[in-house]
């Protein structure tokens, strides 16, 4: 490896390890302030600005909170249960940790200075897609090997729950990503993304608004988001796979956990909403890179939301859902986007036809899948009571 | 045929209103309560915790009149030994569920308002570390003497020693309870008024009873003495 590469590669990937981690203590502070509001409470609004008294003069909205929980991490007690394996619980959260920073490298980011270095591009990488999906794999891995090491059965609990959630979603996420690889004829992230330069988002197509509302659904489960944080679920078991976890090593699960949410959602961002696509990236080039990372935002802002809003699922209903609804729907979609290509749309006739149609198959299908589930309930006969 | 879906757009619509309502409408926030005001009124509405150093009380006056955390004992106006309601019979002590409360009964009887000689507590402790404050203590206490109170700023140094309140530190009087808890109070003392009038009542017509039975009795006797006098005429 000359020099010249190695300098390259830290320029391209260091600051990615820099802004991401600082992100994702910004967004902290967002989703418990955001949380609070959606209960009417207030949130965290104490902490401002370090080492002032009481932080209240300059208190900003307490955007010092990430910074003082983030010290009270690094001094917290590391606790190791006396039977875990400590091995791999030591190495069950710098796994968790490592596939997430490793697929931000593929995302479509312009940042202004990479523009100098064609060579370390890593999102010029031909396969981006199916090098994202393979290295988010592991992190089932990591989830399972803490839920193993800590030897606790609630921890065990979690990583089994982790697993089967994490497979069963794994599906409809790739084949509802599947569609836009068949349109674009390219994994590459970076020709993905231009495909849909201007406004030809592939979500404004009947096929990437269904695809994207599954992939969207699909990446929830992926990063244990809720309404599907079955593995993590407090109430039932603790906390699942780091119930035995404290101080810095919770804090990297944590940093991993909102990491890999950054990650999906930038390929949710890359497939459908035109990665750094916006208005006025042509005289300002700097601009994708904003424009990405709002539309990442745009996407972690509607996770809060749900999260505030929905309650969770029961292991069946998340099974089923995955089994019996996307994944039939994502492949119903992919026949349908089939359909979409080939109908000729040349006037504004057709277009319109080509949506009522698409959709109007996509939402009888939905429609007609969520008959076939419904559990057969009938009136509860009571054997011993009354 | 309803919207598929249609349930979650539902739920997401009242929690984004809730969420832009927090910042609208302060009544809708509901843990703004813990704030500090002058004076001696209750904080209606958002406040924020005390910024300036010495703006805490020990004694929290500022939280909702249905706040509860751990119980204190009453006394009645005057010295608070002299008046304490409690006779410490330890109902609540072997009511407690987690056994918090330590009770050590007094060797003589006191006297307190015109009322029966009773006993005292010598020792009154609560673990506010073990409390859980379920409040059976109160519901239990035939004197009244234990309720519920809301001071909440209780942090100590010493995790063991100093969140064990002694019987010094959890007497307050029934003008604090009145302070912080005013429905409940008034409610508690007319209720006692109306026992206590309801006891001096039945005590008046046990009494009158009586007086009618022993005079019915004197008069029978007087009648048989009469009798026995003419039969021995």
């Amino acid at each position: 490896m000359s020099p010249d590469l190695v300098r390259d590669i830290l320029i391209a990937t260091v600051p990615l390890m820099v802004i991401f981690p600082t992100l994702f203590a910004f967004t902290t502070w967002l989703e418990r302030k955001a949380l609070a509001r959606i209960q009417n409470r207030i949130g965290p609004n104490k902490v401002g600005v370090p080492l002032t008294r009481y932080g209240g003069r300059f208190s900003l909205f307490g955007l010092g909170q990430p910074l003082a929980d983030g010290i009270k991490m690094l001094f917290k007690e590391n606790i190791v249960p006396r039977d875990a394996d400590r091995l791999f619980h030591l190495l069950a959260p710098i796994l968790a940790l490592i596939p997430a920073m490793l697929v931000l490298c593929f995302l479509p980011i312009e940042f202004p200075w990479t523009e100098s270095l064609l060579p370390v591009q890593a999102f010029l990488l031909d396969g981006a897609v199916i090098f994202f999906f393979a290295i988010t794999g592991l992190n089932t891995l990591a989830i399972f090997m803490a839920g193993w090491a800590s030897r606790n059965k609630y921890s065990l609990l979690g990583g089994m729950r982790a697993i089967a959630q994490m497979v069963s979603y794994e599906i409809p996420l790739v084949l509802s990503a599947v569609v836009v690889v068949m349109m674009v004829g390219s994994l590459n992230a970076a020709e993905i993304a231009n495909a849909q330069a201007g406004w030809n988002w592939f979500v404004f197509t009947p096929w990437g608004l269904a695809a994207f509302v599954i992939f969207f659904i699909a990446s929830l489960a992926e990063t244990n988001r809720s309404p599907f944080d079955l593995p993590e679920a407090e109430s039932e078991i603790i906390a699942g796979y780091f119930t035995e976890y404290s101080g810095f090593k919770f804090a990297l699960f944590f940093l991993g956990e909102y990491i890999a949410m950054f990650a999906i959602s930038g390929l949710a961002v890359t497939l459908f909403l035109g990665g750094g696509a916006g208005p006025g990236i042509a005289t300002l080039p700097w601009l994708s890179a904003m424009w990405f990372i709002a539309k990442i935002f745009a996407l972690i802002a509607v996770m809060i939301w749900l999260r505030g809003t929905l309650p969770r699922l029961r292991v069946d209903q998340l099974m089923g859902f995955a089994w019996k609804f996307l994944l039939p729907l994502s492949i119903l979609n992919i026949l349908v986007a089939g359909f979409a290509h080939f109908i000729p749309q040349e006037n504004i006739v057709s277009k319109v036809a080509v949506w009522v149609v698409s959709l109007g198959i996509l939402y009888m299908a939905a429609k007609g899948l969520n008959q076939l589930n419904r559990p057969n309930v009938r009136p509860r006969d009571y054997k011993y009571a009354e | 045929m309803s919207l598929l879906g249609g349930g979650i757009l539902k739920g997401m619509a009242v929690t984004l209103r809730n969420f832009v309502g927090s910042y609208f409408d302060r009544d809708r926030l509901t843990t703004n309560d813990y704030a500090w005001r002058a004076g001696d009124s209750l904080p209606q509405h958002a406040g924020e915790y005390p910024k300036e150093e010495g703006e805490q009380l020990r004694d929290t006056t500022t939280v909702s009149q249905y706040s509860r955390n751990f119980p204190m004992l009453l006394h009645d106006e005057g010295e608070a030994m002299d008046t304490i309601r409690c006779v410490a019979c330890q109902i609540c002590e072997r009511e407690c569920p987690p056994q918090c409360i330590y009770i050590e009964k007094s060797t003589e009887k006191m006297e307190r308002g015109g009322n029966k000689a009773q006993f005292y507590p010598a020792k009154f402790d609560i673990d506010v570390s073990v409390c859980m404050s379920c409040q059976i203590c109160v519901e239990v206490c035939p004197f009244d003497a234990i309720v519920m109170n809301s001071q909440f700023e209780l942090s100590t140094s010493n995790r063991f020693g100093g969140l064990l309140l002694r019987r010094d530190d959890l007497l307050k009087s029934n003008g604090y309870y009145h302070k912080i808890h005013p429905e409940e109070a008034a409610a508690r003392d007319r209720r006692m008024a109306e026992e206590k009038a309801a006891k001096e009542a039945k005590k008046k017509a046990a009494a009158e009873a009586a007086r009618k039975k022993a005079e019915e009795k004197a008069k029978a006797e007087a009648e048989a003495d009469d009798k026995k006098q003419e039969d021995t005429q």
